[in-house]
């Protein structure tokens, strides 16, 4: 599918992946819903889409809500009359150990709490269902050649203190594969989907953490540095113009390893 | 340029390189719903399109009232934020609200 004419929806897309995601598509010529809780983020990504000459449009929503995934799908269709690239990049994370000792008697002093498990499920599960399905029901309807794009994450194969996180990120991961093979017994040919599981990424959320934390989560990576948010943007891109890419979660991690060196 | 407003918002609607900006004035500056739309629509059609657009993304819905933070109930140094009862729009589960009377 070529990128330069297409249109593309980027949930998260106000800061991070989703905003590098947002950008390396408009730079390409894609007209691009950027979808964002953050009213001033979706501003300053506009804006900056504007000064590069491109074709955007904001939309402030909560993926979590079935009404607000319908407003943002069919605020994309108003101002582009199409819809070919989903991306769902909205997430968070809320961590925690499933149970916290006390320390002197070894009784449970703590639990993770259902909001905090809920609040990951809803945002990183629920929202990811909700865009997708809406998105592929926009691209099916239309017959529209698209592209759904999930985002897992490399700590889908199991991470401490991500009960919620991990357990979401991995259903995100079996997407592409359940959905394909419904959209091939349905006779649903032009639309694919293809999860992008990224390792830890230069965002704001991790370039802000301890220093000392990072350095220790850095030697643990073939790389030897962050990813950026841009060479992730570029798996994307490439996704989207090679269609023999389908049905299956890339990772994208510069190598990264459990101590003692075997690969996640 | 064309002005117009909705759902409290002020939109205003420039032609730029044969596309349309959709501006929103936002604390004094202008922020944009959406840039290089309607590519060849004409100033009437882009128009028609924006309000739609302006419709679609910006819903009216209801506005959360309160809470009241400079009147909050003290129990020792816990202080327990209300509702601003006192704002016209608060509904009283035992009294019937102006724009919503109960149906008899």
């Amino acid at each position: 599918m070529e990128i330069k004419g297409s249109v593309a929806l980027v949930t998260g897309g106000g800061n991070g992946i989703g905003e590098a995601v947002v950008k390396h598509l408009a730079k390409q010529g894609a007209k691009v819903a950027v979808v964002d809780m953050a009213q001033k983020n979706i501003d300053r990504v506009v804006k900056d889409i504007k000064d590069m000459g491109g074709e955007a449009i904001g939309i402030q929503a909560n993926v979590t809500s079935e009404a607000d995934t319908a407003r943002f799908i069919k605020g994309t269709l108003d101002a582009f009359g199409q819809l070919n690239i989903a991306v769902s990049c909205a997430g968070i994370i809320r961590d925690g150990t499933m149970l916290n000792l006390d320390k002197e008697t070894g009784k449970v002093a703590r639990k993770l709490g259902l909001d905090k498990w809920q609040a990951v499920i809803d945002t990183n599960l629920t929202g990811t269902f909700l865009t997708i399905r809406d998105a592929a029901e926009a691209m099916v309807n239309g017959g529209w050649p698209g592209l759904l794009v999930p985002i897992s994450s490399v700590n889908k194969a199991g991470q401490v203190g991500q009960l919620n996180y991990s357990s979401a990120k991995v259903a995100d991961a079996l997407m592409p594969k359940i959905i394909i093979g419904e959209f091939l017994m349905r006779g649903i040919r032009n639309v694919r989907c293809v999860a992008i599981a990224p390792g830890y990424t230069a965002t704001p959320m991790l370039t802000g953490m301890n220093q000392e934390a990072l350095k220790t989560i850095l030697e643990d990576v073939h790389l030897g540095r962050l990813i950026a948010p841009e060479e992730i943007a570029d798996l994307i891109s490439h996704a989207v113009q090679n269609e023999a890419i389908n049905a299956t979660t890339i990772e994208i991690t510069g190598g990264l390893c459990y101590p003692n060196g075997i690969a996640k | 340029m064309t002005t117009f407003i909705y759902n409290d918002l002020h939109f205003k609607l420039e032609a730029r390189d044969g596309s349309w900006d959709l501006g929103i004035e936002r604390s004094g500056t202008t922020a944009y719903a959406g840039v290089g739309l309607f590519p060849g629509a004409s100033s009437a059609e882009a128009e028609t399109k924006a309000k739609a657009l302006a419709r679609t993304i910006f819903p009216v819905g209801v506005k959360c009232v309160g809470p009241d933070v400079a009147h909050p109930n003290t129990i020792g140094d816990l202080k327990i934020v209300g509702p601003d009862v006192a704002h016209p729009n608060f509904i009283y589960w035992n009294k019937d609200s102006v724009s919503c009377p109960r149906e008899r």
